[in-house]
């Protein structure tokens, strides 16, 4: 009796710190939640309540083609490896001890190894197999993944079966298969349910593998959410409050309709390993199996009949064009774009190298080099190209392609320091780049984390050329990033820079102009300047790689983009500078009216383009670069 | 059940194809030169010298620091939270171990980029800090951050499985245990938590093992800057291109969690029954 009145105390205090726990596991959902709601892109104020990111979501092909590849790869994945899983687990059960070994400790390499292990190793295996990386690669490696929980969840039920059972089943007349599916399935059940479960979690919530081995334009969920850096986008916190509806509705169907109907018994909740709830009501688990079956046909159906359509394969920056151009340019030309998007040049290079082809890429002058020298590149067509008159002249014929024989420009612009009128002194910015390093702004710094920008600020700094192969001078570059690093405290971001500049985060930021010009039209504290030092002139252009099969479309696209009406509405979208004059002008009239950083200042004393580095050179960087930072 | 034994040749093919092969080409590619491509390869152990570097074992000790304080968290929290559950009747602890496992189902990513708006400088946090009248504090980009984010991402892998061992508990030993003249918290050290030594070897192996390897979470919460051994993993082959470096550290990662596994499953008195 005592007991009960203490446990009766304790109860308020479990309550509470139940609650709190669930708060916290809640507290990012939530947010996600509400945010949907909002009227304004901010995820960090509620402006008032609107449906436009459901709106948005519905019309983003982007979003729903990864709805829709998630949803079928978790779907196939689970149901492959339960089936592989399964049979391998009873065939287990009986086998001899050391194939039971053999394939125990095989079946937990994946489940032990760190994602990102057996990632790579995927990754290596389909680029030396040359295997075109895509849907297929990404269905076997996440069956690669689920599978071993299948068995790890079947294989203690099957061992627990009275192996009698089937020989009793067979002495009784039933074949060896009738007896499998009579006997041996319906007991081990449980398990068979825990193991779909997981499985479909795990490939359902994948990113790590999917984003080492995917190819070709094939997206789930998380490479889209991983993608979307450069500019929240509230339209996936919409997609994720629907997720988390339909996961609630579903467990709230399967749990508590039956237990109005029927009295729960006691034993449902067996399911050891993961607490996953299970439908205890046999008829909803046959509408759930028939469901499943059918949604599986429509996929199956669906991806046999996409493709009928010309493709053209681009490869871009992240969120560097306007995606309804896109969406316009396949109605023009009846044709589908697989628009696959990189962070840097370098993970673009790297992508190339593993296999993957394009038609169209869109790289910097550097990389353009680079790629020229290494014969990928087709030589373009300007006979073809209706609206080559609209290009700006003075950009181009750059060293890096001295006649354009290969780079059509796309954008260009230069990098400099965005800083906030209101905390950063005047005078200060005298120093040029070395305003990096005042520890007046220290801990108020965004580096822009970028091996050859990051090279570029400390050589220019220091005095030298951006493109130096002298090993002192990058030494000494080097120096003095470790010293940046250690006394300034900057933080290195990518595109993620724009969001929290325009939220006022921090008082300085490395940038490119038309990061910057986007930047500087949302918070109007914010001001951009090119040290006197010199900076990187850089100039993005698309260019046509010479294993392209699509020149003609190749060509048109390049041309579309070249029109003044798509270059505008492409400007205005990413905020950067045109190259093509018609549409340079109308953004000066329009959307960055005043704003400095939309006319780049080209041509100061100092100022360079990057080349291309020699392979010993390009080791060096990088190795620096790593150590930079891992420091 | 003899007829069954054949169903095991398909896997048998299939880990070996698509586990095996791969990972011996990590091995491979870990210890060569010659790009990545295998044409003209060249045996070395430059990779591993290379890691031996001080910048690179303090990234390898960091990841570990910062997984072992991970792990921490999660079983300080996640014991006392699924033995709370424990406490409540079958109804509701089904419910509650439903509300753990749910998070489990939205993507690490959202959820992770929830925490930046949350965390911000201009954040959620901050502002109802100034609105209570505290100066803000700069959350992001800090280990506090990286920490924040992956217990609560993890801390479900921790509460389900010690919550399955409690559960199983038979109540009859606790109470002989009080029988006999234990107190509460001598109860709960030899009886109670020893019986739920499977479930915690479990929970400490998982989220181990994932805080170590992430690198999602440390390059949103933590920033570019924030090098932990899977950013310097992906890194190698997403943007430096060294594939031969990648693969050795990962083969360094693989080995070292194997070994560390191996150690925890030592404790756990089921699985060595087991053999």
């Amino acid at each position: 009796m005592e007991e009960r009145t203490i446990q009766k105390k304790h109860k308020i205090g479990s309550a509470l710190y139940i609650t709190l726990c669930f708060l916290f596991l809640y507290l990012p959902i939530l947010v996600t939640m509400i945010f949907s709601f909002n009227s304004s892109k901010s995820l960090t104020r509620f402006q008032g309540f609107s449906l436009t990111w459901y709106e948005r979501l519905f019309t983003d092909s982007e979003i729903m083609g990864a709805v829709y590849v998630s949803i079928s790869i978790a779907l196939l994945a689970t149901v492959i490896s339960t089936i592989l899983g399964t049979i391998t687990a009873i065939g287990l059960s009986k086998s001899r001890k050391i194939i039971k070994e053999i394939i125990i400790n095989v079946n937990n390499i994946p489940i032990m190894n760190p994602d990102i292990v057996t990632a790579i190793g995927l990754m290596i295996l389909f680029s030396s197999l040359k295997i075109e990386k895509g849907y297929l690669t990404m269905l076997l490696a996440h069956v690669c993944f689920c599978t071993p929980y299948v068995i790890t969840s079947v294989y203690p039920k099957v061992r627990n079966l009275d192996p009698a059972l089937a020989n009793a089943a067979m002495d009784l007349g039933a074949t060896p298969f009738q007896a499998l599916t009579k006997v041996i399935l319906p007991m081990i059940k449980e398990g068979i349910f825990a193991g779909v479960l997981l499985a479909f979690t795990m490939s359902f919530d994948d990113f790590v593998v999917s984003y080492f081995i995917t190819g070709n334009g094939v997206k789930n969920i998380s490479i889209v959410v991983y993608n979307m850096t450069r500019r929240t986008n509230p339209t996936i916190n919409a997609l994720s409050t629907i997720v988390i509806l339909v996961i609630m509705i579903t467990l709230v169907i399967v749990n508590i309709v039956p237990a109005i109907t029927k009295k729960r018994s006691k034993k449902n909740f067996e399911l050891e390993k993961e607490g996953i709830f299970i439908a205890q009501n046999k008829r909803l688990k046959k509408y759930a199996g028939t469901a499943a079956a059918a949604a599986l046909i429509v996929i199956i159906v669906l991806t046999s009949y996409a493709g009928n359509k010309e493709t053209l394969k681009i490869f871009n920056a992240g969120e560097y064009i306007d995606p309804d151009l896109i969406t316009e340019f396949e109605k023009e030309y009846n044709c589908r774009i697989i628009y696959e998007t990189f962070d840097s040049n370098e993970s673009m290079y790297t992508k190339i190298m593993s296999g993957e082809t394009y038609d169209v890429l869109v790289p910097s002058d550097y990389m353009i080099e680079r790629l020229i020298k290494e014969n990928q590149l087709a030589e373009i067509d300007w006979s073809s190209l209706s609206n080559s008159d609209n290009l700006n002249k003075d950009i181009m014929g750059k060293a890096f392609d001295s006649e354009n024989k290969y780079s059509v420009p796309y954008f260009y612009g230069t990098v400099g320091i965005l800083y906030d009128k209101t905390v950063v002194k005047e005078e200060d910015l005298k120093d040029g780049w070395n305003l990096l390093k005042n520890t007046r702004y220290k801990n108020n710094i965004y580096m822009y984390d970028s091996e050859r920008d990051a090279f570029m600020i400390a050589l220019k700094a220091l005095g030298y050329s951006m493109n130096t192969d002298k090993k002192e001078e990058i030494d000494e570059a080097y120096n003095w990033l470790i010293e940046q690093r250690v006394t300034m405290n900057p933080v290195d971001v990518g595109d993620d820079v724009m969001d929290n500049m325009i939220a006022g985060n921090k008082a300085l930021a490395v940038v490119y102009s038309g990061d910057a010009a986007y930047i500087m039209a949302e918070n109007k504290n914010l001001e951009f300047f090119n040290p006197d030092e010199g900076t990187n002139e850089w100039f993005d252009c698309m260019v046509i790689m010479k294993s392209s099969e699509k020149m003609v479309l190749a060509h048109k696209f390049i041309d579309f983009m070249l029109d003044v009406e798509h270059a505008t509405i492409n400007s205005a979208f990413v905020g950067y500078t045109s190259p093509v004059e018609g549409a340079y002008q109308n953004m000066l009239e329009t959307d960055y009216k005043g704003i400095s950083s939309y006319t780049p200042v080209m041509g100061n004393k100092g100022n360079e383009i990057f080349r291309y580095q020699s392979a010993e050179t390009k080791g060096y960087f990088a190795d620096l670069w790593t150590k930079v930072k891992a420091h | 059940m003899k007829h069954y034994t054949k169903l095991v040749r398909p896997y048998l093919i299939w880990s070996l194809l698509i586990i095996i092969i791969p990972l011996l080409m990590i091995v491979v590619y870990s210890v060569t030169t010659g790009g990545n491509t295998l044409v003209n390869i060249q045996f070395t152990l430059d990779s591993f010298k290379k890691f031996a570097e001080p910048v690179y074992l303090q990234v390898f000790l960091k990841s570990f620091q910062m997984g072992l304080i991970t792990v921490g968290f999660c079983f300080f929290i996640g014991y006392f939270l699924a033995y709370t559950i424990c406490r409540f009747s079958e109804h509701a602890q089904n419910y509650m171990i439903l509300l753990v496992t749910i998070p489990m189902w939205i993507n690490t990513l959202l959820r992770t980029y929830a925490w930046i708006g949350i965390l911000s400088d201009n954040g959620i946090l901050n502002t109802i800090l100034e609105k209570l009248g505290f100066s803000s504090i700069s959350f992001m980009y800090t280990d506090f951050a990286v920490t924040l984010g992956m217990v609560s991402d993890f801390l479900p892998f921790m509460v389900i499985p010690i919550y399955t061992s409690l559960s199983k508990i038979d109540h009859s030993l606790i109470e002989a245990a009080h029988d006999l003249g234990a107190n509460n918290i001598q109860t709960f050290f030899k009886v109670t938590f020893k019986l739920s030594i499977p479930g915690v070897v479990s929970g400490i192996i998982t989220t181990f093992l994932l805080s170590v390897s992430t690198f999602v979470i440390p390059k949103l919460l933590g920033g570019g800057q924030y090098m932990l051994i899977g950013n310097l993993i992906e890194s190698q082959f997403i943007s430096v291109g060294n594939w031969n470096f990648g693969s050795a550290i990962s083969v360094i990662l693989a080995v070292v969690i194997l070994v560390a596994i191996t150690i925890m499953r030592k404790i756990d008195p089921e699985k060595t029954e087991d053999e």
